[in-house]
């Protein structure tokens, strides 16, 4: 199960068509999402930095304050770009830039941590 | 919130990623055509393209007119409101479309024209229409309505997202926009968008503000009524 932090919802669009056969579900903000991840702990968490409410770092702040959720891999795909040593605190597994990332980053990142070949 | 993710400096930054994201977004999409199955799968994949590139076009287009606003004449006209609101609707509901939004109209206004410019009055709706679209929630569609209010004509926009925060909304009201990390106030935005309201707003001598809800938040603009009868 991939859990996606995207308020765009033309990204949205794009994540569906090219990770279809993964198991998704899609967030606006981060306390929606972390709510969610309170009733099911993702395989893999697809982050924006840029969401509606708490911005991406609260909720790798928040995600990582939890035991069940301290391991749980993050792939931050964003506009705004994070700094190595940043990533690395939170324990976030790639980075990409949205001006820069290749549909095949994001289905080998999906096939890697949620074990799942896109249709 | 902004300033955290941006830095302290900001104007040029602020706008440069508010157009990076409909930038980024048109090449993901490009790049997704290898993964279409079909024909119709791929021409709607196309027609999100062009809707996205319209809409970063429309932002520079109104940069381009900040920057020309002190000495480019941007002449005042009787200008029917609803067939301005109806030029923008036509134009972004592709877009609202592929972000699984909508927007209904409400127009109650005596038909009377407004004293304004129809390009920049055009690009103020649809700032409006923009923002309304990025923050309102998926339950109930955003409302564009058209009325009379005293001696003016007013356009709002009302949507049903997270409300402006009190400090944001005091900046709009005293009129102190300066740049659009300002009205940064809702995430996810730079505030470009209203930064171009405001600015379009206040060269066209009109009124530009907003109004918290509960459950959202209505931006809107107080037109003087021509003297001018429309025969529309």
């Amino acid at each position: 199960m991939i859990y996606i932090l995207e308020d765009d919802r033309g990204w949205e669009n794009y994540y569906r068509r090219i990770l279809k056969g993964h198991e998704m579900e899609f967030f606006h903000d981060g306390v929606t999402a972390i709510a969610a991840m309170d009733e099911r702990v993702p395989d893999l968490v697809i982050l924006d930095v840029l969401l509606t409410g708490p911005t991406g770092f609260a909720v790798l702040n928040e995600m990582r304050s939890y035991p069940e959720l301290a391991e749980v891999p993050v792939v931050v795909i964003s506009s705004v770009s994070m700094k190595d040593e940043i990533a690395k605190e939170y324990g976030v597994a790639r980075v990409f830039d949205k001006g820069e990332l290749m549909p095949a980053d994001v289905i080998a990142a999906a096939k890697e941590f949620d074990g799942k070949e896109s249709a | 919130m902004k300033s955290e993710v941006f830095g302290a400096n900001s104007s040029v930054v602020v706008v440069a990623h508010e157009l990076k994201a409909p930038l980024s977004l048109m090449r993901q999409l490009a790049l997704s055509l290898d993964f279409e199955e079909s024909v119709d799968d791929a021409r709607e994949v196309g027609r999100q393209i062009v809707a996205t590139s319209e809409r970063a076009l429309q932002q520079v287009n109104d940069l381009t007119r900040i920057a020309r606003l002190d000495d480019a004449l941007f002449e005042m006209e009787p200008v029917n409101p609803r067939v301005v609101c109806d030029e923008v609707i036509a134009e972004l509901w592709q877009l609202f479309r592929f972000n699984r939004r909508e927007i209904e109209i409400d127009y109650r206004n005596k038909r009377r024209l407004a004293v304004a410019n129809r390009q920049l009055l055009y690009s103020v709706v649809y700032n409006f229409c923009l923002n309304a679209m990025n923050y309102g929630g998926e339950e109930l569609p955003s409302r564009i309505s058209v009325y009379d209010r005293q001696n003016k004509i007013r356009i709002d926009v009302r949507d049903f997202g997270p409300t402006v925060p009190t400090k944001v909304w005091r900046e709009i009201k005293d009129g102190f926009v300066k740049k659009p990390v300002d009205i940064a106030m809702r995430p996810g935005s730079s505030g470009l968008g209203l930064y171009i309201a405001a600015k379009f707003a206040n060269y066209m001598n009109s009124d530009f503000g907003l109004v918290r809800h509960r459950d959202g938040t209505s931006f809107y603009i107080d037109l003087p009524i021509s003297g001018q009868l429309s025969l529309v």
